[in-house]
């Protein structure tokens, strides 16, 4: 009777831990993600997709959260930020056209995920992370990984001058309002792609265009993962 | 010395009840703004439940150990008081641990903050199952005079109350557990008896070091880090500069070079985004410090379609209401306004803004054209007579990004179709209403927003709103501007002019053309442009059949930020996925998850005793059906009347506090007085009935009576309040100790089951009656309650059929 107990009792630990990803099953783990949730949502940029299928993402998160990296959701990465969900990596990554020989700015690196996409397929990729931590553990990741990633721990508002113009500007965090300065920084005829919406929340895609005669617009973009939100009739 | 006996005895128990009784309450209302200052106001309904699963279980076990608990009563009840005490200094510093920190916002995506979440539980409901105990055992001991300890622990409750407003106000929420836990602690030295002294005093030595050590070491309170508090302090250089204890909640204010404030912002915009302070209240963003400068005439907020209204023409009489973010204030002032009035509640923040940050914000709070009101926005609005504003100005509405469901079951009566309708009157000729709301997906907060302001003009005769309504779009904004009269050409004209010059698009314009609506801001999503036409067009039935509630919120609905419906849950999870679900409106799933989960709790803490004593008792369907009607029908009519008396008092902390504290201290003296009329299954039915008739006048009379007075003088006031809520809760306070010691002339192993009973049903109360609130509204829930007593009515009324087994000898 006792150990029918204590039995009883593990099992809701024994179910949290049961679902853990080891070894080879992270591969496989990682070319479902890319079949089902990104290919299979109608994403077809091949570098994207190659990209996705290159890079560990479970080395991206925290440890407690590795069995979770495949799956089709957003995680917590602690500072109250996340890495997010595959699908919005790629479709934000597909959206700004990425190019062999592009530039391009992120600000909010957060785990490093979106920048080392980048870099798989750009020429150089600048990140800015504004939570020291967060920015430290991202850039140890990514100079480990590549030589063409720049990471800076900073306030993104005022973008990264320097190596200004950008081809495009992924803002991973949104906030209440676009800097300025990142418009100013963009190319004319360039893209800037940004999430609107909370960490967790259904996250709907900004995409800022600079006309070649400096005319800002804007276009909300509903990632394809959501039908069209229609009453019931 | 052994056993307390006697008056002197006695004397010492009530008194310690009493004083006991009022740190449960106190710590309980406590624990519930601690819980919203590291999560969310929303998980107050779980706090409540586990505070009623304490009282519950404790009834199940005095079922099940009734006389071994009464033979230790002498020296277990002062102990239990101590132990309660010394639980309530503890609990929450453990749940802030590393190891048992719970986040709400991971539930959703970490399945190990179930344990984490159950560990949380067990922790809070201990303090409140030892408390509950020692009252439970009091109560079944002394069944006779279970009026005298029933007025005690009454009465002690409401003083609680009141109490715990002292604490709030005055010293940091961290350390009031601590406070009240001493009181708990004192409550069993009171009654403290020789037997098992040295370990009761081990205790208190123990809880007096705790209480020490938190009130020293802990300076500040760590938070969920998705609270907005905790974002803000990952920013470079963040810091704490001021922080201050109020009745309306913790009041901090934070300064990084990395906080601006440029809600959704012209992209044309080129020069630098202020850098502001901002202010927390209860670790939730607040608004800014402001700055007001004479000299310019220019502000950020010229660079939103916020300053729609403003490019129209000229105003020069304002009202700013619930102008919680001074930005919007400040904003007001750049056009030079004649006068001001601002309707702001929170005291604190108006007295920070007058004193300590007076320089820094230009001495915005002290402009002599200002006029503030520390009331809430809808109690100014019915008040006032007509005062021929140019522009009504209303806080922002929804949230960034659309998470607006955190509010879900905050009632706001100033966003309201009759709170619009006052705003329409205290409008001048060419006066305006403006309101701004971030842009959401699906759109629920700017088409309930639209459909408001549309039935607000029609119910004030306006034939064709589509004259009256303009509405600008940028990439993350929408601000609606409704006026008294139709709009002018020439206000056409600038709003045209501003929108191309910002980069913004018309939404709603009196000879708008479609192609108009997307020249910068484009969607990808074009039901959204449909559905804002049925609205104007007044279509019905697209605003019932939409997935979300986006009907107007009424006075018997006050949910505005209300719109997940349930019967839609299973549409919007084909669309969405079940994980994204809790999101979309956290408030409401966390309270029907609430509900769910207590009535589980619940049910196995009432089947429990009835399990255990099938055998040994019978004719039990009395007592369930009379004391969980009580249970039910006293804490449906306690939420009835505290929504109502908002309106009146003009605050919710002084209507619970007047509510709350009024119910329980008449309730008292109805215990106390009970104790003088025969136990006999007459008076019980008596005072059923007349509770029953009083209920069905209220469900008549209690908003007619408010909405005519609330524009008397204060004291008056006072006392219809007192004679509302006092009188029905004085016969109220008396049915509980007649109906116990009814069962205790006959068969007093009962009396715990009532007892458990009664807190069973109260654990699901709350949750279940905002539900119905939100669901149906308030004069259903008051209508829940009138049934409720007439069940207890009726149980007397025929007690020979449901006591009659077991009480086959009463009269």
């Amino acid at each position: 009777m006792k150990k029918q107990l204590i039995i009883l009792l593990m099992f809701p630990l024994l179910l949290v831990l049961s679902t853990d990803v080891h070894g080879d099953d992270q591969e496989r783990a990682r070319n479902s993600m890319v079949r089902q949730q990104i290919q299979g949502r109608g994403i077809r940029h091949q570098a994207t997709l190659d990209a996705m299928r290159n890079i560990p993402r479970h080395l991206y998160v925290p440890f407690p959260q590795r069995r979770n990296a495949y799956e089709d959701r957003p995680l917590p990465i602690g500072y109250g930020q996340t890495i997010s969900q595959p699908y919005i990596v790629a479709y934000m990554t597909e959206i700004v056209d990425p190019n062999p020989g592009d530039k391009m700015l992120e600000i909010g690196t957060g785990s490093g995920y979106q920048a080392a996409v980048l870099a798989e397929i750009i020429e150089e990729v600048y990140t800015i992370e504004i939570v020291r931590p967060l920015g430290e553990q991202a850039k140890r990741m990514l100079d480990a990984q590549y030589d063409n990633v720049f990471v800076k721990i900073a306030d993104g508002y005022h973008g990264w001058s320097e190596h200004a113009p950008f081809d495009a500007i992924v803002v991973t965090a949104a906030a209440e309002y676009i800097p300025p300065p990142l418009v100013e920084q963009l190319k004319e005829g360039g893209r800037m792609i940004i999430p609107v919406g909370s960490p967790f929340q259904i996250q709907q895609l900004m995409l800022v265009e600079k006309g070649k005669d400096g005319e800002i617009s804007t276009r909300s973009l509903m990632p394809v993962r959501f039908v069209p939100f229609e009453r019931e009739k | 010395m052994e056993v307390i006996s006697g008056h002197k005895g006695n004397t010492r128990q009530i008194l310690s009840l009493g004083l006991h009784s009022a740190a449960i309450i106190a710590y309980q209302l406590a624990l519930m703004q601690l819980i919203s200052i590291v999560q969310w106001h929303h998980f107050a309904y779980m706090i409540i439940s586990v505070a009623m699963l304490g009282f519950g279980a404790s009834g199940t076990l005095l079922a099940l150990a009734r006389e071994k608990l009464i033979r230790s009563s002498s020296w277990l009840v002062p102990m239990l008081m101590t132990i309660s005490g010394f639980f309530m200094i503890i609990s929450f510093e453990i749940t802030r641990l590393e190891f048992f920190r719970f986040d709400v916002y991971l539930l959703f995506v970490d399945r190990s903050q179930f344990l984490v979440l159950a560990a949380n539980y067990l922790i809070y409901f201990m303090p409140f199952f030892s408390g509950a105990l020692a009252i439970g055992i009091l109560f079944i001991k002394h069944t006779r005079q279970i009026g005298t300890y029933y007025f005690s622990n009454l009465l002690g409750s409401g003083v609680g109350g009141l109490f715990f407003l002292l604490l709030f106000g005055n010293i940091m929420p961290q350390h009031v557990p601590a406070v009240i836990g001493l009181l708990s602690v004192s409550a069993g030295l009171i009654s403290l008896v020789r037997r098992k002294a040295p370990l009761h005093m081990a205790i208190v030595l123990l809880a007096i070091i705790s209480s020490v050590l938190l009130m020293r070491t802990q300076e500040q309170i760590s938070v969920s880090q998705y609270k907005s508090l905790a974002r803000s302090m990952n920013l470079p250089d963040a810091e704490i500069i001021y922080r201050q204890p109020s009745i309306h909640g913790l009041i901090e204010v934070v300064s990084s070079p990395a906080l601006r404030f440029a809600p959704a912002l012209s992209l044309n915009f080129t020069g630098d985004v202020p850098v502001k302070k901002n202010v927390f209240v209860n670790a939730d963003y607040f608004g800014v410090i402001p700055k007001f400068d004479a000299k310019t005439d220019a502000h950020i907020l010229d660079h939103t379609t916020q300053a729609t209204p403003w490019v129209m023409q000229d105003r020069k009489r304002v009202l700013m209401l619930n102008a919680r973010e001074g930005a919007p204030l400040a904003h007001a002032f750049v056009y030079n306004p004649e006068r001001v009035d601002a309707v702001i509640s929170n005291s604190g923040f108006v007295e920070m803004m007058q004193q300590e940050f007076a320089k820094e914000s230009g001495n915005l709070f002290l402009q002599k054209e200002l006029e503030i009101y520390h009331i809430e926005a809808r109690n100014f609005l019915a008040s006032k007579p007509p005062q021929g504003y140019d522009i009504i100005v209303l806080p922002q509405q929804g949230t960034f990004g659309g998470t607006a469901g955190i509010n879900a079951l905050q009632e706001s009566y100033d966003m309201t179709l009759e709170s619009f309708e006052l705003m329409w009157d205290h409008l001048d000729q060419d006066g305006v209403i403006t309101v701004t709301t971030w842009i959401d997906y699906p759109s629920r907060v700017s088409l309930k927003l639209l459909a408001t302001l549309v039935q607000t003009a029609q119910k004030k005769g306006v034939a064709d709103p589509g004259e009256h309504i303009a509405a600008l779009r940028s990439w993350g904004n929408v601000t609606f501007v409704l006026k008294k009269t139709p709009i002018s050409r020439e206000e056409i004209k600038n709003i045209r002019s501003f929108a191309t010059s910002k980069f913004f698009d018309p939404l709603l314009l009196p000879d708008l053309q479609q192609e108009e609506r997307q020249r910068f801001n484009m969607v990808g999503d074009q039901s959204f442009f449909e559905y804002v036409d049925q609205i104007m067009a007044g279509d019905e039935e697209m605003i019932r059949d939409y997935g979300f509630v986006i009907r107007p919120a009424t006075d018997d609905k006050p949910y505005f930020s209300q719109f997940l419906r349930l019967s839609q849950l299973r549409h919007l999870n084909e669309i969405f996925g079940g994980d994204q679900l809790p999101f979309l409106e956290l408030g409401y799933l966390i309270v029907v998850i609430t509900l769910v989960q207590s009535t589980a709790l619940a049910l196995l803490f009432i089947m429990l005793p009835l399990l255990r004593l099938r055998k040994s008792q019978k004719g039990k369907a009395g007592t369930l059906l009379y004391f969980g009607a009580l249970g039910i029908g006293y804490m449906f009519v306690e939420i009835i009347l505290i929504q109502r008396f908002v309106l009146y008092f003009g605050h919710p902390v002084f209507s619970i506090a007047a509510v709350i504290s009024t119910m329980l201290i008449a309730s008292g003296l109805g215990s106390l007085t009970s104790g003088k009329l025969p136990a006999t299954a007459k008076t019980p039915a008596i005072f059923g009935l007349i509770v029953t008739l009083f209920l069905i006048g209220y469900m008549l009379l209690l908003t007619p009576v408010i909405q005519g007075t609330i524009a008397s003088p204060t004291a008056l006031k006072i006392l219809i309040s007192l004679l509302m809520i006092g009188i029905p809760s004085f016969f109220k306070g008396m049915m509980f100790p007649l109906g116990i010691r009814y069962l205790s002339d006959y068969d007093v192993s009962q009396v715990p089951w009532a007892w458990g009973i009664n807190g069973s049903v109260s654990v699901i109360s709350t949750s279940l009656a905002m539900l119905i609130a939100v669901e149906a509204g308030f004069m259903v829930v008051m209508g829940v309650a009138v049934v409720c007593y007439a069940i207890a009515f009726l149980t007397f009324s025929f007690h020979k059929l449901l006591f009659q087994k077991t009480l086959n000898n009463k009269p």
